[in-house]
C-alpha cells in the first residue's frame, strides 16, 4: 500500500469526479472518493459511502465536506494508538490526522484484504469504515483481521456493514 | 438598615454581572479564554454557532463564548458529555459570563475535537432567535 498525502484546500471541486451510485464505476474509477460528511448541528456524522470494493492498485481519497467539523481517516492498526489490527498484516497502517473542510488525504490500496478505518473524535459516534480490496480467497485467513474488536465501542462495531454486503454490491451507503 | 445593606449588595452584584458581560460582549473576551481553533483543529468559524472562545481550564463543559462575524457576542454554550449525565455526576456552577438570555437551545451533538464524545449542547442565546442568522453560515 502506497499513502499520498494531500492537505489540499479547495481541491474538492472538479479534478476527479465523485463516486457514483453505480457499483460498476467505482470498480472502473482509478480514484474512489469516500465523503466525510455531517449534519449542520452535528448530530450526526458519517462517511460516505460506508462500504466500499475497489480493485488492488485503486486510489481512495477522502474529502471532509462537512463545513462545521474535522474529521479523520485512522486505519485500525496497533502504530495507531495501538487500536487492534483490522487491515491485512502486510498492508501499511495510515492516518490522516484532522482534516478541515474542504481538506483531503488518499491512500492508494495494493494488498487484497478487508481494511477498517474510523474518524478519531466519531469513532464512538460510529463513524467508520470498511475498504474491501480485491477478490480475497474464501479460505486465505483474510477474515481474520475484522475480527479483532477490543476496544472498539459498540457503535463502531454495529455500523460496519458485512463483508458479503460489499462484495455483493461493491458500494454500500449509510445515507 | 438591613435593607439597604441588601438592595446595596443586590445593585453591587447587578453591576459585577453587567461588567462581566461588558468584559465579553466584544470578540476577543480577555483570558483565560482563548480561541477554539488555535488549542484543536476546527474550522476557524463554525456554522450555526459562530467563531467559539472558551477557557481550556474549563473544558469539556465549558462554557464556550460564541461571537458572529461583526465580533458580538451571540452565545454561551455549554457541552454536557451525554455519559456524564448519570445520578453520580452533575455539572455545577458553571460560569455565566454573558449576561441576558433571550432563549435557550439544547441538542446533540457527535462530537468534535475538543470535545470527543457525544455530548449535548446547551445553547444560552444573547440575541433573538432572527439574529440567529448571523452566525448561520
Amino acid at each position: 500500500m502506497t499513502i499520498a498525502r494531500r492537505h489540499m484546500l479547495g481541491w474538492g471541486g472538479g479534478l476527479i469526479a465523485a463516486i457514483s451510485l453505480s457499483g460498476r464505476d467505482v470498480w472502473a474509477q482509478e480514484v474512489v472518493e469516500i465523503r466525510m460528511q455531517g449534519r449542520a448541528d452535528g448530530s450526526h456524522v458519517w462517511f460516505d459511502p460506508i462500504g466500499v470494493l475497489i480493485k488492488p492498485g485503486q486510489t481512495v481519497r477522502w474529502i471532509n465536506l462537512n463545513p462545521g467539523n474535522s474529521h479523520t481517516t485512522t486505519a485500525y492498526h496497533p502504530a495507531n494508538f495501538g487500536r487492534p489490527l483490522r487491515i491485512p498484516e502486510a498492508a501499511k497502517s495510515w492516518a490522516s490526522d484532522y482534516l478541515l473542510p474542504d481538506e483531503s488525504f488518499s491512500v492508494i490500496f495494493t494488498k487484497q484484504g478487508v481494511y477498517d478505518y474510523y474518524c478519531i473524535p466519531h469513532e464512538h459516534a460510529g463513524m467508520v469504515g470498511r475498504i474491501i480490496v480485491g477478490k480475497p480467497e474464501s479460505h486465505g485467513g483474510w477474515m481474520e483481521p475484522v475480527t479483532a474488536s477490543r476496544g472498539l465501542p459498540d457503535e463502531a462495531l454495529e455500523a460496519f456493514p458485512t463483508v458479503e454486503e460489499i462484495m455483493a454490491k461493491r458500494i454500500v451507503r449509510q445515507v | 438598615m438591613k435593607k439597604l445593606l441588601l438592595v446595596s449588595a443586590l445593585t453591587l452584584s447587578g453591576s459585577l454581572c453587567a461588567m462581566a458581560a461588558q468584559e465579553v460582549a466584544k470578540s476577543p473576551p480577555a483570558a483565560p479564554y482563548q480561541q477554539v481553533s488555535k488549542l484543536v483543529k476546527l474550522p476557524d468559524f463554525l456554522p450555526g454557532m459562530g467563531q467559539l472562545f472558551v477557557d481550556p481550564a474549563t473544558l469539556p463543559a465549558g462554557p464556550f463564548l460564541a461571537y458572529d462575524h461583526d465580533g458580538r457576542l451571540v452565545s454561551t454554550i455549554y457541552m454536557l458529555p451525554t455519559k456524564d449525565l448519570n445520578p453520580d455526576k452533575s455539572f455545577a456552577d458553571l460560569a455565566a459570563p454573558g449576561g441576558n438570555v433571550d432563549h435557550v437551545d439544547v441538542y446533540y451533538n457527535a462530537g468534535h475535537p475538543g470535545v470527543e464524545e457525544p455530548h449535548v449542547h446547551v445553547v444560552l442565546w444573547h440575541v433573538t432567535a432572527a439574529d440567529e442568522a448571523s452566525v448561520a453560515k
